[in-house]
């Protein structure tokens, strides 16, 4: 009777198991602050040292783009923008599932999500300002790329905000810095825990610098509760709207196969379907790497799967719409402009495309599959080529648009596939820095998730 | 007569300035000062320093100060004390002076900054250009200021100086003042210039023995055999005159570009079928040709043939002619026409009958003299002559004779008979076919002496070099081919020591030095009298154009029976494919015969047919290319007659099959920075047998690929109504077949528009039918706007500059495909599409309708580039002008902004000639005239198929002619409002000749 009736108990109040094993809070807050306080693994120095080699071969890229010009890369004159713009988008949309996990999955109450928010959402800022990165250093004349920007001058010159550039500019600025808020006022519990835990008195000034006197006081929780909530309903929008605006980039233009109305959904949905991709890549390795496996449960892991099938259906969607709307329109540029991408000299690319954002995610229909860690890790890198492959496919519909004369081939240099290889080193190098000096899994909010944090997990006895 | 200022002595001091600079700081007291903070007075007043002292130093510091300090290239300026009359900083000055180009002459008028040649046009009032110009003619400014031209005088490959050579000259010419200069002999370029033909005839009379030949690679040299076959005695050219010819049937005569005198053809064409309604009458043209040219591409009916069987055509139309009084042929040994040949025969022979007097056949220069004697009579027979085709005497011409370089003076000088050659203009070394072996043949002479503007092949094999100065940089003359004459006047100083040409020549007919100035003069003085010379000599040099009329033309004495006679020489062979392919030789529409090799702008100029730059390739059709395994970029190696060449295959749609067009110009060897190893030396095969045309080369597929770099990579228009022609036939039953050829929605815009209804509102419009691909706009716009040469790398990555390209298109049947042509600059859209991309609103439009771009707000998204439809935005890349020669950058029209690195740029409209005009206009208090400003491309265009004003004054030229129902826009289902529109191509074929023809 005692025993069936405190399963009920956990079922009576709607409660999951979200954590396996039933640990005590001692043993979540041991087992996540041990990878920050031990000594980092070979591993961890191992992989930080390659990440560390590529980011210096992309500063070192990025000098010799400076000194010599675009020119660099493989740009030509139908296509002005290359792999650059290919990395800003495909950054800017991994940077979504952290906001969408953190900020959407919490107003719509999935506890599920406390496990691997912390990480999403480290995962977020470090790709957006990979993304950022792009957009930055792709124009012709960096040293005056502050004239974006609205600031007063002498010229009495404002920029010109019809321009797609400009609403980026503001657009990614403003999610950059939620998204940095709102990982940071997350983080604020855990920095306590930690500056508690700590021996040594470098590590006690600056996680109680950045703890920000945190103490776990009822009206501390109050505030940090109410805060965090109010920072969810600011980030919600920007989920939708930073991908949107990125995707005007391409739909406010007049060329064939970007001039569409469906991007700004398409986009959010293909950033969201990359996010989860990645996050799943990060968190898989995480996982076993740190012994989280009871944290980051196999049930997590089937829902983003859960999540990944459902935007990947988006984007095929999207795709055959697109195709559809060609033919429907009866525009010939438009029509030729999909035709082309399917058939054409690129065809290579766009099945590439489809092959992993569209027929990849199925096998997620079946459960044995997509609670396989193998294959959903193969899953996942697989949907981020394919979503790299994306936004190539659509940056290079330059290549053949109104007038035939124009067309051309582009293909990369040595220095596009540098700055996208150096790019990954940039966003390992933060990543593995934040695995070890920051907590990657929110101990406290998983703490809440547990079945004890519940206020009627006693009183559930005896009824 | 301009001002004429040695800027290169003044640069040379500039640099004496620096190391005197050095050379003060590397006293004692200034090496202390420079390690010092402060200068060293002032904190040490009290010590024995004087005042003088003191003051020397802190000067001194503060250069040395200023030398650290300032990385900008400091140069000495020297103002004018007082300034030269009639010059204005920053208003240039025009004068005209004369371009010589083989037996042409190009009239022109020069733009010029405080005395500083910048920008050509063709002069109104010369009948070669009539204000037009060509491709070669503007870009012949940036080869004055090339700085691979030879510099100083070279003996045996030391420097010298021109005045030892002109001591040396007298000292070593006296020897054959004794033998009427037995040994001696001059190898000259084909002139046609009073001076010239002045200074031959008194070397001849002088040295009764010497010979002087005239050679070029690809003269009218049979021309001038087959009028000569019909008028045995005088030395007459024919002057076509296109304009008047309603029929015209051009056999392998590419005479809208690569003939002599083009300018004047392309023009006089086009008149014959420029139309406003669709009632205008049209003429018609017919081209049978091996390769494929723009005249071919704006033919009416073309068809590929090869070159031999040319002959056989035109003896077989001669025959179809005999009605008309012509005698009946014999086709060279019963060779048969085939069939469809034979149809194009009667259906030619029906046509000229009709057009009895308003007809023209002409051939090309590459055709054997015995055909264009024929082709005389055919005119003859037609009525034609004195009507469309009149023969002009050219008493200042002499033409390239190669029969006299290979039999008379290459044989003298294998036998030891020539001891002194003097070479003017020219590099035989490089052009005379291969099998001439010149370059053994020049060893064998004891004196050469060579003029030449480079230090080039011939040069470094001749024992002097002398310098030739630039046609800017000379004094001279020349004769067009209607017998104008007009004067070579210089608008600087040489800037490399040259020597003009006819002071070169004066001093080897007379030994005298004389300035180039009084020989030119005297040669005039005899010519227009010496009553009241003085005034009549100025009106010369102010108009440009002699104002004397052309020397008469007379109705000459004509013989066909050596017509006949001379019809044996036609080889009669019957075209077959046992003896291997056709080899055939052509101008480089580029590079010409390669004078043109290293000038940066000619080598990136797309080729007409091919948009090829920097590279010559092997051209076959696409079915030659199929039956030997070739594709674009396969090396193949040519064999013919014992030599072989290796070089890339191109495949152009329409050539003849069986037959590889190899043209000429390329692959240099000591030219330049620029010419050389660019493209491959066609001369090697050429062999002077056939310098034109000859059957049994063989071609083989080496394995090995070359990048060939071409401007424009898809031909084809994708069945999109860019180019929109139409058939007269079809215009009269459709006249508004052009705007009506897309339908789309309304055009709603979701903004209150801008009017644009007040003021000024430039736009321009492009006759397709008009253009016949030359390229001059192109190189206008280069030279007028400051655009950068990007080379063959950048050009293989698509990053060509060229802010009005001409946008080529094949159409029609894949194995008889016509060719359209479209230029394409900015448009202008009124709502641009770039504007409301760029992020920093680098990109505006002006309240004349005029899409500006702001360079230095700029900051290179490139994002304009992309939305533009047109593709007409062009990068900067890479910082293009940052290896610019010094002497280069005074090519550089300084009313244009010179873009750096990573900036946008794009067609202006010319903007700053807009405002110039503007400028003058309010300064007089009135409205600028329709027709006063000009654009360069505008300016240049031979044929006038662009015409630009302003759209608000219904009564401008360019509102008229956007009125006409020819007229659309390009993609202006778009809704961007271009304010540039074109008139739809308009084709004249024959109703008779079925399509399957």
């Amino acid at each position: 009777m005692n025993v069936s009736a405190k399963e009920l108990s956990d079922s009576s109040t709607q409660r999951e198991i979200l954590v396996l094993g039933n640990p005590t809070f001692e043993k979540i807050t041991e087992a996540v602050s041990r990878i920050v306080e031990g000594k980092p693994t070979r591993w961890w120095y191992a992989l930080f040292s390659i990440s560390v080699l590529l980011t210096i071969m992309l500063f070192a890229n990025l000098v010799y783009l400076f000194w010599e010009g675009t020119g660099i890369w493989g740009l030509n004159n139908p296509v002005g923008w290359g792999w650059a713009i290919v990395n800003f988008v495909f950054w800017v949309g991994i940077g979504h599932a952290g906001t969408l996990i953190s900020a959407i999955l919490f107003l719509l109450r999935q506890r599920w999500r406390t496990s691997i928010n912390r990480f999403a959402e480290a995962m977020t800022i470090f790709a957006v300002i990979c993304a950022l990165l792009f957009p930055a250093i792709h124009v012709g004349r960096v040293w005056v790329l502050y004239w974006v920007f609205p600031l007063p001058n002498q010229m009495g010159m404002w920029p010109n905000f019809r321009s797609p550039l400009l609403w980026d500019t503001f657009a990614v600025g403003t999610y950059f810095t939620c998204s940095l808020l709102f990982w940071y006022v997350g983080l604020v519990p855990d920095l306590a825990t930690l500056r508690d835990r700590a021996k040594a008195r470098i590590k006690k000034i600056l996680y109680g610098l950045f703890a920000l006197g945190w103490r776990g006081g009822n009206r501390q929780w109050r505030h940090y509760e109410l805060s965090y909530l109010v920072l969810a309903g600011v980030s919600t929008p920007l989920v939708l709207s930073v991908h949107s605006i990125v995707s005007t980039d391409f739909a406010t233009s007049l060329l064939p196969g970007w001039h569409t109305t469906i991007f700004p959904p398409y986009f959010v949905a293909g950033a969201i379907f990359s996010g989860f991709a990645m996050v799943m890549t990060l968190s898989l390795i995480a996982r076993k790497v740190f012994k989280l496996e009871d944290i980051i449960t196999t049930k997590t892991l089937e829902r983003m799967n859960k999540i990944i099938l459902v935007t990947g259906l988006m984007v095929g969607y999207a795709y055959s719409m697109e195709f559809f709307i060609a033919w429907y329109s009866g525009n010939d540029y438009e029509r030729f402009a999909f035709i082309n991408r399917a058939f054409g000299p690129y065809a290579w690319a766009y099945w590439i495309m489809v092959s992993c954002n569209v027929i990849v995610p199925q096998l997620f229909w079946f459960k044995r599959l997509r609670t396989s860690i193998p294959v959903m890790f193969i899953a996942s890198i697989f949907v981020n080529i394919g979503m790299w492959f994306e936004r190539f496919v659509i940056v290079v519909t330059l290549s053949r648009d109104y007038l035939p004369s124009s067309w051309d081939y582009y293909s990369p240099t040595i220095y596009d596939i540098m700055l996208l290889v150096g790019s990954f080193g940039l966003f390992f190098t933060l990543f593995l820095l934040f695995l070890r000096y920051l907590p990657m899994v929110a101990m406290s909010e998983v703490k809440g998730v547990l079945p004890q944090a519940d206020p009627h997990y006693n009183h559930g006895e005896g009824g | 007569m301009p001002p004429l200022t040695d800027m290169n002595k003044d640069r040379k001091k500039d640099k004496v300035q620096w190391r005197s600079l050095d050379e003060l700081a590397d006293t004692p007291e200034f090496k202390e000062f420079l390690h010092r903070e402060f200068p060293q007075g002032a904190s040490e007043m009290n010590n024995d320093w004087s005042r003088r002292n003191f003051l020397t130093l802190m000067g001194a510091s503060l250069a040395l100060a200023g030398l650290a300090g300032c990385r900008r290239p400091e140069q000495k300026i020297v103002p004018y004390v007082k300034p030269p009359e009639e010059v204005i900083p920053g208003i240039p000055q025009y004068y005209a002076t004369t371009m010589p180009f083989g037996n042409s002459a190009y009239g022109l008028v020069v733009e010029s900054y405080e005395g500083r040649p910048s920008k050509i046009e063709g002069n109104p009032k010369h009948p070669s250009t009539l204000g037009a110009s060509n491709a070669w003619i503007q870009a012949s400014i940036l080869g004055l200021y090339d700085p691979d031209r030879s510099k100083r005088v070279m003996h045996n490959g030391q420097e010298s100086s021109w005045d030892k050579f002109v001591t040396i000259w007298r000292e070593h010419s006296a020897r054959y003042d004794s033998n009427g200069g037995d040994g001696l002999a001059v190898l000259s370029e084909p002139f046609s210039s009073p001076t010239l033909a002045r200074l031959r005839k008194e070397f001849l009379r002088k040295y009764p023995n010497a010979q002087w030949v005239t050679y070029e690679p690809a003269g009218d040299e049979n021309i001038f055999d087959g009028v000569s076959i019909v008028i045995p005695r005088g030395s007459y050219l024919p002057l076509n005159d296109f304009g008047r010819a309603d029929v015209i049937v051009s056999f392998d005569c590419d005479f809208l570009l690569t003939e002599s005198d083009s300018i004047a053809a392309s023009r006089g064409f086009v008149q014959g079928r420029r139309l406003t309604t669709e009632y205008d009458s049209m003429n018609r043209l017919y081209v049978f040709e091996p390769g494929f040219s723009p005249t071919g591409a704006v033919a009416d009916h073309r068809v590929a043939v090869e070159a031999s069987i040319v002959p056989h055509l035109v003896v077989a139309l001669a025959n179809a002619l005999k009605a008309q009084g012509l005698v009946e042929l014999e086709l060279p040994r019963g060779y048969e026409l085939p069939e469809a040949l034979r149809g194009w025969v009667e259906k030619l022979a029906e046509e000229l009958t009709s057009a009895r007097g308003r007809s023209l056949v002409v051939a090309g220069r590459s055709q054997p003299g015995s055909v264009h004697a024929l082709v005389l009579a055919i005119n003859d027979a037609l009525g034609n002559l004195g009507r469309t085709l009149t023969l002009v005497a050219a008493p200042d011409g002499t033409y390239s004779r190669p029969a006299e370089l290979r039999y008379r003076l290459i044989k003298d000088i294998r036998d030891g008979r020539v001891k002194t050659l003097v070479l003017i203009g020219g590099n035989p070394c490089y052009s005379v076919p291969a099998n001439l072996e010149f370059r053994k043949v020049l060893e064998k002479v004891e004196t050469s002496i060579h003029l030449s503007p480079y230090y080039d092949e011939t040069s470094r094999r001749s024992i002097w070099h002398i310098p030739q100065a630039h046609y800017l940089e000379s004094w001279g003359d020349a004769s067009a081919p209607d017998g104008t004459r007009s004067v070579i006047q210089p608008l600087i100083a040489p800037l490399s020591n040259g020597i003009a040409s006819v002071e070169f020549a004066n001093l080897i007919a007379t030994g005298a030095n004389s300035a180039g100035y009084d020989i030119v003069r005297d040669t005039w003085e005899n010519m227009l009298g010496s009553a009241g010379f003085e005034n009549k000599w100025r009106r010369v040099l102010h108009d440009g154009v002699s104002t004397q009329p052309p020397p008469q033309t007379n109705d000459p004495v004509t013989d066909y029976n050596m017509v006949i006679k001379a019809l044996d020489d036609i080889s009669g062979e019957p075209p077959g494919r046992n003896n291997g392919l056709e080899l055939v030789f052509a101008l480089s529409p580029s590079l010409y015969d390669g004078r043109f090799a290293n000038n940066g702008w000619l080598q990136e100029l797309p080729h007409p047919m091919t948009k090829l730059a920097w590279d010559n390739a092997a051209l076959v059709s696409p079915r030659t290319a199929e039956e030997h395994g070739v594709k674009n970029g396969d090396m193949v190696k040519l064999s013919y007659r014992e030599r072989e060449l290796e070089m890339p295959i191109w495949i152009l749609p329409g050539m003849a099959d069986n037959t590889v067009l190899l043209e000429l110009g390329y692959g240099q060897e000591n030219l330049g920075r620029v010419a050389n190893g660019v493209g491959f030396n066609t001369y090697l095969l050429r062999h002077s047998d056939a310098p034109y045309y000859d059957r049994g080369l063989t071609m083989v597929k080496t394995g090995k690929t070359y990048k060939l770099a071409s401007t424009q990579n898809h031909g084809s228009m994708e069945g999109r109504p860019h180019v929109r022609e139409a058939t007269l036939d079809e215009y009269r039953r459709h006249p508004n077949f052009a705007p009506e050829a897309v339908h789309h929605p309304p055009l709603v815009s979701m903004w209150k528009d801008h009017k644009y209804d007040e003021g000024y509102q430039w736009g321009m419009a492009i006759d397709l039918t008009a253009c016949t691909g030359c390229n001059a706009c192109t190189v206008a716009c280069q030279s007028e706007n400051n655009i950068p040469i990007v080379g063959k790398e950048q050009v293989l990555n698509g990053r060509e500059m060229h802010w009005i390209r001409v946008d080529r298109y094949f159409t029609g049947d894949k194995d008889r495909p016509s060719v359209v042509y479209q230029p394409v600059a900015c448009q202008h859209c009124e709502m641009a599409p770039c504007e409301q991309v760029c992020p920093v609103a680098a990109t505006m439009h002006d309240n004349e309708g005029l899409n500006t771009m702001v360079y230095n707000r700029c900051i290179g998204t490139r994002y304009c580039a992309n939305n533009c439809p047109y593709k007409v935005r062009r990068f900067n890349f890479f910082n293009f002008t940052k290896d610019t020669p010094e002497v280069t950058k005074m090519v550089n029209n300084p009313d244009v902004t010179v873009r750096s690195r990573g900036v946008m740029e794009k067609c202006t409209y010319c903007v700053q000639r807009i405002n110039r005009v503007k400028i003058e206009a309010k300064k007089e208090d009135r409205e600028v005239t329709d027709g006063e400003i000009t654009t360069a491309c505008q300016q240049a265009c031979p044929t006038g198929a662009i015409v630009f004003g302003n759209v608000n004054d219904p009564e401008s030229k360019v509102s008229k002619v956007k009125a006409r129902n020819r007229n659309y826009d390009l993609l202006g289902e778009l809704n961007v409002r271009p304010r540039t529109s074109y008139l739809a191509k308009i084709r004249n074929p024959n109703a008779k000749v079925s399509e399957s023809d």
